[in-house]
């Protein structure tokens, strides 16, 4: 029981917030959201550009790896 | 009298006279400093204190509309600084701090850039003191690192004030340009503490060596003191928009691997940085508005996540994201605390950066400038990734703990609560915040258009993350050191000079080895050659030497 705490709040968690994602882009065709520029307004954009963001994000972090990390006493040696 | 009294003084001057009180006292002594000095917020706008020395005008306590809410500002955090240091018994950390915040709130109030050199000094001799509290060979390092940085940054100040002061007669604070040469110099010095792309190593290197209260009295002063004093002499300078744009970009990289969760958090700091810096770059009166608004929101939500990370420190013993994980069980109140301020500078609706950050944003939209929008909003994806995410998430979540730990000391969750009840009250209201902004403009975040457009940008980021952990294409935690600009003079520098010192230490030893055998060989033959018979010299004494070169210059400069 204790081990599956995690899990099922992750579970939960995601669960939540794949509802609230999906109401948030039916939100966008029941109103025209005015942005600054005219391409923001596209439905969904903000969402699209916030999950490409951070997918891009993390995975050039990961990538950067390769150039910026030393061992944990490399200033040490 | 009161109101002629430097602000932040009378904190200084409590600092040292800590030592003598005895220890139960101290908290509510240094408390009761910080309320002396904070009697000054109601004194209004004007020049009160001016000193003539030594031929200048000093202005040593003036304020106005963009001074107040910084005043306001960091008698808050030191506030909270002092509450939440209230189980440490470390009497040094306790002076330095005081002193620290008291020289930060003295530097706001100088009027022109000598007496702001000299708090400018005293911040970085005071703040040095809190990073050796860190009290490891690592923190004792660093601080020598961050001391010569800091203090560089003042001469570098102090230079771009004695040519201003030579050029134009004046040396009052005024608004600056780069085509100046003393403008570069006060610039570069403003960019050193306000962690510019390049200049920003230090931050990273020495906040998180520091001791577990150290750190969140670090995060709120130097930084925020840097772009007040930006704001000041810079405001309207154009490459301060894409200097400030880098800065929201870069850091959000290194934060994504870097293992210790309290220098995530200055990389995040650098990154918050980066908005203000373009909202000084922007300078119009939103684009300000917004930089002191976010200055002040910031400094309470930095202030709170570096608590829930000493918090955490203080408890576990660690704050590298390897070890950490499943202290949600154990520190309930910190970790709630700690989502608090990670939605707060996620800028989730509803908490104080919503409201902060949209003054800079919609000053970039309103201006059409479409690149740098895109930049800050990117970052703010990031933001949500680092601090939103990955701080709350490793330490209080991930995988289950084995060992127990105990919840935070009392002190430190009534220090967190209130800094988590500032981040709501001001996000729910935001108009109080509005108030105290330098400019009177009329402003209204919550329109349904930009909390829909917010939350997609980051309930979709979140998608992401869960999505990529799901997957298992989130970078797991490793420990490691992440090399940031800082490895210049840490390793590149003494790479290049040790060799290169050591070549050129053999090549002089050589030169005055070989020199030496000349000179002894001339030596000879002139003791030879003066103890001929025929040609009998006697050496001149020193004296006589010395008169001899004289009488030959002399000679010289007559004849010329």
């Amino acid at each position: 029981m204790k081990k599956n705490d995690l899990k099922s709040m992750g579970k939960s968690f995601t669960k939540y917030i794949l509802i609230i994602g999906a109401l948030l882009i039916l939100l966008d065709f029941t109103f025209h959201r005015h942005e600054y520029f005219s391409f923001a307004e596209i439905y969904g954009f903000p969402a699209f550009f916030g999950f490409v963001s951070f997918v891009f994000i993390v995975m050039l972090g990961k990538w950067l790896r390769k150039f910026l990390m030393r061992k944990e006493d490399y200033y040490d040696q | 009298m009161i109101s002629n009294f430097i602000p932040g003084l009378i904190m200084i001057i409590a600092s040292f006279l800590l030592p003598i009180i005895p220890q139960y006292f101290r908290h509510p002594a240094m408390l009761l400093s910080v309320g002396l000095s904070a009697l000054s917020l109601f004194n209004g706008y004007g020049t009160f204190l001016e000193w003539d020395i030594l031929g200048l005008n000093l202005i040593l306590y003036q304020s106005d509309s963009l001074t107040l809410p910084f005043a306001i500002i960091f008698h808050i955090a030191a506030i909270l600084v002092i509450i939440f240091s209230w189980h440490s018994k470390n009497l040094m950390e306790h002076m330095a701090t005081l002193a620290y915040a008291g020289s930060a709130i003295g530097a706001l109030h100088a009027g022109d850039f000598f007496s702001l050199f000299i708090w400018w000094e005293a911040t970085a001799l005071t703040s040095v003191f809190i990073v050796f509290a860190g009290n490891t060979n690592a923190a004792k390092d660093a601080a020598m690192r961050y001391l010569i940085i800091q203090v560089s940054s003042g001469v570098l100040l102090l230079i771009g004030a004695c040519l201003m002061l030579y050029q134009t007669g004046n040396h009052n604070l005024a608004v600056l340009d780069l085509k100046t040469n003393f403008g570069i110099f006060i610039f570069i010095a403003f960019g050193i503490k306000a962690a510019f792309p390049l200049l920003n190593g230090w931050l990273q290197d020495s906040y998180p060596e520091s001791s577990v209260t150290g750190t969140v009295a670090l995060s709120a002063f130097t930084t925020k003191l840097a772009i007040y004093a930006l704001a000041r002499t810079f405001p309207g300078t154009d490459s301060l928009i894409w200097i400030g744009a880098i800065m929201t970009a870069f850091p959000v990289f290194f934060a994504v691997i870097e293992n210790d969760l309290r220098r995530v958090l200055s990389f995040s700091l650098n990154n918050q940085l980066g908005f203000m810096v373009v909202g000084i770059g922007i300078g119009t009166e939103l684009s300000l508005n917004g930089t002191v608004a976010h200055a002040f929101v910031h400094i309470i939500y930095k202030a709170l996540l570096f608590m829930s990370m000493g918090a955490v420190l203080y408890r576990a013993g660690t704050t590298k994201a390897s070890e950490l994980g499943g202290l949600y069980k154990y520190m309930p109140f910190t970790t709630i605390f700690c989502i608090i301020g990670a939605m707060s500078i996620s800028a989730f609706p509803l908490f104080s950066g919503f409201v902060a950050k949209s003054l800079i944003m919609s000053s970039l939209g309103g201006m059409g400038m479409v690149l740098i929008y895109f930049i800050l909003f990117f970052a703010s994806a990031g933001v949500l990734e680092h601090s939103g995410i990955k701080i709350p998430y490793f330490a209080f979540f991930a995988h289950e703990r084995k060992n127990k730990v105990k919840e935070a000391p009392i002190n430190m969750l009534i220090a967190m609560g209130i800094a988590a009840f500032l981040c709501i009250a001001i996000g729910v209201f935001p108009k109080y915040l509005y108030q105290i902004l330098p400019y009177a403009v009329e402003y209204q975040p919550y329109t349904l258009d930009h909390v829909i457009s917010q939350l997609q940008l980051l309930v979709f980021a979140i998608i992401a993350f869960l999505f990529l952990v799901k997957f298992k294409l989130y970078p797991s935690e490793i420990r490691s050191t992440v090399l940031n600009t800082d490895w210049f003079y840490r390793k590149m520098l003494p790479g290049i000079g040790k060799p290169l010192f050591k070549k050129i230490g053999l090549l002089t030893d050589s030169l005055y080895k070989n020199l030496g055998l000349s000179f002894k060989q001339v030596l000879s033959k002139s003791y030879k050659f003066s103890n001929l018979s025929y040609i009998k010299v006697t050496t001149p004494s020193f004296a006589g030497t010395i008169l001899i070169s004289i009488l030959f210059i002399m000679l010289v400069i007559v004849l010329v």
